[in-house]
């Protein structure tokens, strides 16, 4: 009973774990195709647009960096 | 059960490079390192924009340095081996890296360093890790020559 009960905590810590990205594991999340709407410009235009009319500001919707997590 | 939830915690730390570690001879052989001489170790990758803008930096301040004593090394973690030559090529071509790269697309050798974030630099000297320097950093080539000219 308890080692049924111990190997049950194992396999549901095992299977809340996730695997961290490491930084010089971020070539894919670097791609384009991971943002959101993908490499699709009308919809980085129109996504763009609902921004700027909602913050009712222009500029500053992007943040620095490639992805690589760094600063 | 306190000492096993710090070392799991801290694990990563515990695996990594820290400031006074020695790099082990299979780094040392890999990438041809002699213990008379500092390296500068830079960690880079063809998606990472930052190291792309840090490359003609570090190859102003290779242009400066006695390459008697100092020498920088690029490490290229691309996982696409082909894309991380094109890259390469590219900057040499447009005269923004003079110095050597080693290829290390199964990480092998990032690995064994874990920068915690990219670009990541380390200087080592004698065989030991002295200090490093991660992500984008502004005047990368002042920052790097100050280290280097207390060592």
């Amino acid at each position: 009973m308890r080692t049924l009960y111990l190997s049950l905590v194992i396999t549901l810590f095992g299977g809340c774990s996730i695997k961290d990205v490491k930084p010089w594991e971020k070539g894919t999340l670097a791609k384009e195709t991971m943002r959101e709407g993908g490499g699709d410009v009308l919809f980085k235009k129109f996504a763009n647009h609902i921004y700027f009319s909602k913050e009712g500001s222009k500029g500053g919707g992007g943040v620095a960096g490639g992805g690589c997590g760094c600063n | 059960m306190r000492t096993i939830f710090t070392i799991l915690l801290f694990s990563s730390l515990l695996f990594s490079y820290q400031k006074g570690d020695i790099v082990s001879s299979e780094i040392k052989d890999k990438l041809e390192m002699k213990d008379n001489k500092i390296y500068v170790i830079d960690f880079f990758a063809s998606w990472c924009a930052s190291c792309k803008r840090e490359m003609p930096y570090l190859s102003k301040v290779n242009d400066t340095i006695d390459k008697s004593k100092i020498e920088l090394i690029g490490i290229d973690v691309d996982e696409d081996l082909k894309k991380g030559q094109t890259f390469q090529k590219e900057l040499r071509e447009a005269k923004k890296l003079n110095f050597r790269v080693v290829d290390d697309p199964k990480g092998e050798i990032v690995k064994l360093f874990e920068p915690v974030g990219m670009p990541g630099l380390y200087i080592v000297k004698d065989g030991k890790v002295v200090d490093f320097l991660f992500g984008a950093r502004d005047n990368i080539d002042k920052l790097l020559l100050d280290v280097l000219k207390e060592l």
